[in-house]
C-alpha cells in the first residue's frame, strides 16, 4: 500500500522543500508580481517598452490606411479558416531561433506591425510581439482583441494560406 | 512487473533525468513557465506563477531524489501521480480544441498533442516499475 505515513512524510518533505527553494529563489519576481508588475498575460513590465496595445479601432485604422504590417499567431489551421485580409502567418511555436528572425528581417521597415491571436485571453500576440521587439522591431502594436473581435465586428477577412 | 535490477536502475536514470532537465530548464525561466501554465486557461496568473515557481524545483529534486536512491518509491509514485495528471490535462486541453505549447522542457517545449500523451505514457510506465518494487514502503 503506497498511502503510508512514511509516503505522506517523504511526499510533504520534497513538496515542502519545492515550494520553499521555488519561493526563495525567485523573490524579485513575486515582489513585482503582488505589485502588479507582470500584467497582462504574466508579461513583465522589463519587456513592456517598444510594445503598444491597440483597441480594435485602432487595428481598423491601420488597415483601412494600408498602414499596417498584420501578423497572425495562430497555428496555421486556425488561419486558414480565416484572417484579417492580407495578414502574415506566423504561429506562435515555430517562431523560434533562425524563423523568428527571417520574419523580422521580412517586415518592411517604416510600417506599423500589428500582431493578433484568437482574442482577449490569448498571449501568445503579446509573446511573439516580445520576440520581434527583441529582435530590433520598434513600436510593435498588439491588436488585443485579436481575431474574435476582428470578426465579431464584421470586418473584411478572407480564408485560405494564400499570403501576400 | 518487471524485476530485473538493471533494467529498474536504467528507468531511475532515464526518469530521474528527463525530470531534472525539464525542471532546472523551467527553474532558468519562471515566467516562461508560467505564460506556458496560463496558455492552458485553467488557473488564474497567481496561481500558474505559484506553480510555476514551485513545480520545477519539485521535478528537479525527485529527478535527483530517485537517482541517488533518497525516498526512491515515495520519488517514484509521486512523479507517477505528476505524469498521470500532465496526460489528463493533455486530454482535456485537445478536447477543449487549445492549440498550446505543452510547457514541459521551457522554450524547447513543443504542441499537447496525441504524441505527447504517449510519452507521458511510457514514462509512467517506467516511473510505476520503480514504484511497484517488492520491497515494501513501510
Amino acid at each position: 500500500m503506497i498511502l503510508t505515513k512514511r509516503f505522506f512524510a517523504e511526499a510533504g518533505l520534497i513538496a515542502g522543500l519545492s515550494v520553499v527553494l521555488g519561493l526563495f529563489s525567485h523573490v524579485p519576481l513575486i515582489r513585482q508580481f503582488l505589485r502588479g508588475g507582470l500584467s497582462p498575460g504574466l508579461i513583465s513590465t522589463e519587456t513592456g517598452p517598444g510594445i503598444i496595445l491597440i483597441t480594435l479601432a485602432e487595428a481598423e485604422d491601420l488597415f483601412a490606411g494600408g498602414q499596417g504590417v498584420f501578423i497572425d499567431a495562430r497555428s496555421r489551421k486556425d488561419f486558414s479558416t480565416g484572417h484579417i485580409p492580407a495578414a502574415k502567418n506566423v504561429p506562435f511555436e515555430e517562431a523560434k531561433g533562425k524563423a523568428i528572425r527571417e520574419v523580422a528581417a521580412g517586415i518592411p521597415r517604416g510600417k506599423a506591425v500589428v500582431i493578433y491571436c484568437s482574442g482577449k485571453e490569448c498571449p501568445t500576440g503579446l509573446a511573439l510581439a516580445v520576440l520581434l521587439r527583441d529582435q530590433g522591431l520598434d513600436e510593435v502594436r498588439v491588436f488585443m482583441g485579436g481575431w474574435d473581435e476582428w470578426i465579431a465586428a464584421g470586418l473584411p477577412a478572407e480564408r485560405g494560406n494564400d499570403q501576400e | 512487473m518487471i524485476r530485473n535490477k538493471h533494467v529498474l536502475c536504467a528507468f531511475r536514470l532515464i526518469i530521474g533525468g528527463l525530470f531534472i532537465y525539464a525542471g532546472v530548464i523551467k527553474i532558468a525561466d519562471p515566467l516562461g513557465f508560467a505564460r506556458d501554465i496560463q496558455n492552458y486557461r485553467i488557473l488564474p496568473p497567481a496561481a500558474c506563477l505559484f506553480i510555476a515557481l514551485a513545480l520545477p524545483w519539485f521535478e528537479a529534486l525527485s529527478g535527483v531524489f530517485l537517482i541517488v536512491g533518497i525516498f526512491k518509491r515515495t520519488n517514484a509514485w509521486l512523479l507517477s501521480f505528476l505524469l498521470a495528471g500532465f496526460i489528463v490535462l493533455v486530454i482535456i486541453t485537445m478536447a477543449r480544441g487549445l492549440d498550446v505549447d505543452c510547457g514541459c522542457f521551457g522554450s524547447l517545449s513543443r504542441k499537447a498533442d496525441g504524441r505527447l500523451i504517449l510519452e507521458d505514457a511510457l514514462m509512467l510506465y517506467m516511473s510505476l516499475q520503480i514504484a511497484g518494487q517488492r520491497r515494501p514502503l513501510q
